[in-house]
């Protein structure tokens, strides 16, 4: 993976991305497909926006006492075994998870699928020491082989056509090539079932952490997730502080949110309600359970005004549907997350000196809005930025003239006509040194405006 | 829900979910039905700790108490939730919940008592004190990392088959 955040490159990204024809037909074929699936496993569902507030109103409960739910958490899962840390940023997070896994002479570390610990670049940090880390995720396992980072919070190879992942399990793995997702998938389990058994420790995420129980829920398909978190002797969790849910009776309405948005399933494979280490007469779990709830500035966010973004449960939903992620991917938004609910998390996250492109990554056309299972305002939250990054004057100072002129232009029928025949008399000039930039894309002006043409 | 509607939503759900499905009414049905789906010469793992697995551990000759060396695992589970077509399994009473990860063919049985209808009902039974593993599985393993395109089998079993009791 690389650490290095992009998202000040966003145009030229975008531009790139535009470009790779590969990544444009991979990215139509996922997000349409994701669109289809996700309609028809809510088709059923009868009391849909009931089941929606409901879910808001837990996850706003949780932000409104995050402190409490968060020290009943710790409180429980110290009584059911567990080791819990604490870490304020990414490097604490590091070190504590570093230190723990060394300290142990844990040399294979097999992990599972987890957005917080990319946010973290643990991986790069743990080889650094040492160790060899393995994602096992197949789609993690994918762009680990290829040196790349996620471009979907769900789907983190979504970019990649199936002769791409044919040709790179050829070359790596050194297996006949095949572009068959089943074979391809084959492939992956034998030589992952290896690591399983040989791992030293597992590193995994969390879906949720259960405050009551001290639980830690893991939603997953495809079972890795169940072995880095039962046959390794040691299993560390990471996750970040707003993932808490009251109590495990709070946890259906989730179940039933999550998976229908994320993947259009009515519910995964595999849901692990993990409590605690081995216990004298059990025969399954870690020997020993660590887990390291990461606060890397949600505590600020969480005391401003985008704090609804804590809410969210990371299913993707409002990247599929996003006009802008839909067309560029998600490597051109320069960070761990990419898309609606990427783009606030990002600049809230990193600050806005280092991504404020982002927050004009929408056409706020509101399709996040109207897809998030938890309610997240995400156009007010994007709007929200924008201001901010007025305020803070990251804004182009020639965007606001640009803005000023054109609004007394547009007052003034006889200056508006003028506009448009000089727009159309040296277009052919526009067009000629904008070459591949904004302008070369650019449809030419009609030679009859739109309001001569109408009754 | 009636026990009934329970069953038949049920055995509904889990055959969406590309399990497959058997329903018996006694011991002899049980050992028939297993007969049926599990091949009878591969390495199986059957714990033998409930009435219904020393009943079924009978049958297989090559048992083996490695899960890792399995080709099969035979067991009694938890439960099951109707809502979903889902199985429960439970780390409860030393229970080894990754015998039904690491095999390729999972065979689960369950008692008809088992069944709760929705996942509010399995979750308010064990809020209180859960076990340290409590594991929901629907269907076999499976994933759509490349191209959103299915494929089954990815690191848990290949194959699901549920026999109600």
């Amino acid at each position: 993976m690389s650490p290095e955040q992009t998202s000040l490159a966003f145009r030229e990204n975008t531009v790139r991305a535009l470009e790779d024809t590969a990544l444009r037909a991979a990215m139509k074929h996922a997000t349409d497909t994701f669109g289809t699936k996700r309609a028809d496993a809510f088709a059923p569902v009868t009391d849909l926006e009931a089941l929606r507030d409901r879910a808001s109103a837990i996850r706003e409960d949780v932000l409104a006492n995050l402190p409490m739910y968060v020290d009943r958490f710790v409180a429980s899962a110290t009584r059911a075994g567990a080791t819990v840390h604490r870490a304020k940023d990414a490097s604490e997070a590091r070190e504590i998870i570093a230190k723990v896994l060394s300290a142990r002479g844990a040399r294979l570390i097999v992990k599972g699928k987890s957005m917080v610990s990319e946010e973290v670049d643990l991986n790069s940090h743990l080889e650094a020491a040492g160790m060899e880390v393995v994602e096992t995720d197949l789609g993690e396992y994918i762009i680990q082989m290829e040196g790349e980072t996620p471009s979907h919070i769900i789907v983190p190879a979504i970019h990649k056509n199936r002769r791409q992942v044919g040709r790179l399990f050829a070359d790596r793995l050194g297996v006949p090539y095949s572009d068959d997702p089943q074979a391809l998938t084959k492939i992956a389990r034998k030589a992952l079932r290896e690591k399983f058994l040989s791992a030293d420790a597992g590193v995994s995420g969390a879906n949720f952490a259960v405050a009551d129980t001290g639980s830690l829920v893991l939603v997953t398909n495809e079972g890795n997730g169940r072995m880095v978190t039962t046959v390794p002797p040691l299993h560390v969790a990471i996750l970040s502080i707003e993932k808490m849910l009251p109590s495990l009776t709070d946890l259906p309405a989730f179940l039933r949110l999550l998976p229908r948005s994320a993947t259009g399933q009515t519910i995964t494979s595999y849901v692990s309600v993990i409590t605690g280490p081995r216990k004298a007469g059990d025969a399954t779990g870690a020997k020993e359970l660590h887990v390291v709830l990461l606060d890397n500035g949600r505590t600020e966010i969480l005391a401003g005004e985008a704090r609804d973004i804590l809410k969210c449960i990371r299913c993707g939903a409002c990247m599929n549907v996003c006009p802008v992620y839909r067309t560029v991917g998600g490597h051109a938004y320069g960070w761990t997350y990419p898309g609606p609910m990427g783009m606030v998390l990002t600049t809230l996250l990193t600050g806005m000196r280092k991504s404020h492109p982002l927050v004009d990554a929408s056409t706020l056309c509101g399709a996040c809005v109207e897809v998030c299972p938890v309610r997240v305002p995400l156009a007010d939250l994007i709007l929200g930025l924008r201001r901010r990054k007025v305020d803070e004057g990251f804004a182009d100072p020639r965007e606001r003239r640009g803005m000023e002129a054109f609004g007394k232009v547009a007052a003034s029928p006889a200056l508006f006509a003028l506009g448009q025949w000089l727009a159309g008399a040296f277009w052919p000039v526009v067009r000629a040194l904008g070459g591949k930039d904004v302008a070369g894309r650019m449809a030419a002006p009609a030679k009859t405006p739109l309001r001569r043409r109408l009754p | 829900m009636s026990g009934a509607d329970r069953e038949r939503i049920f055995l509904q759900n889990a055959a969406t979910a590309a399990a497959g499905t058997h329903s018996v009414s006694d011991t002899g049905d049980l050992l028939a039905a297993l007969g049926r789906v599990v091949a009878m010469d591969a390495p199986v793992y059957c714990p033998g700790v409930t009435s219904i697995e020393r009943a079924a551990a009978a049958l297989f000759p090559n048992r083996v108490s490695d899960t890792a060396a399995a080709a099969v695992t035979v067991e009694e589970v938890f439960g099951a939730i109707a809502e979903t077509g889902t199985l429960v399994c439970s780390s409860e009473g030393g229970r080894a919940v990754q015998a039904g990860l690491l095999p390729a063919h999972h065979v689960a049985i369950v008692r008809r008592e088992r069944i709760f209808g929705t996942l509010d009902d399995l979750f308010a039974a064990v809020a209180g004190a859960p076990p340290t593993n409590l594991t929901l599985v629907t269907g076999p393993s499976r994933t759509a990392d490349i191209e959103l395109t299915l494929a089954i089998g990815v690191h848990g079993p290949e194959k699901l088959d549920i026999i109600l009791v």
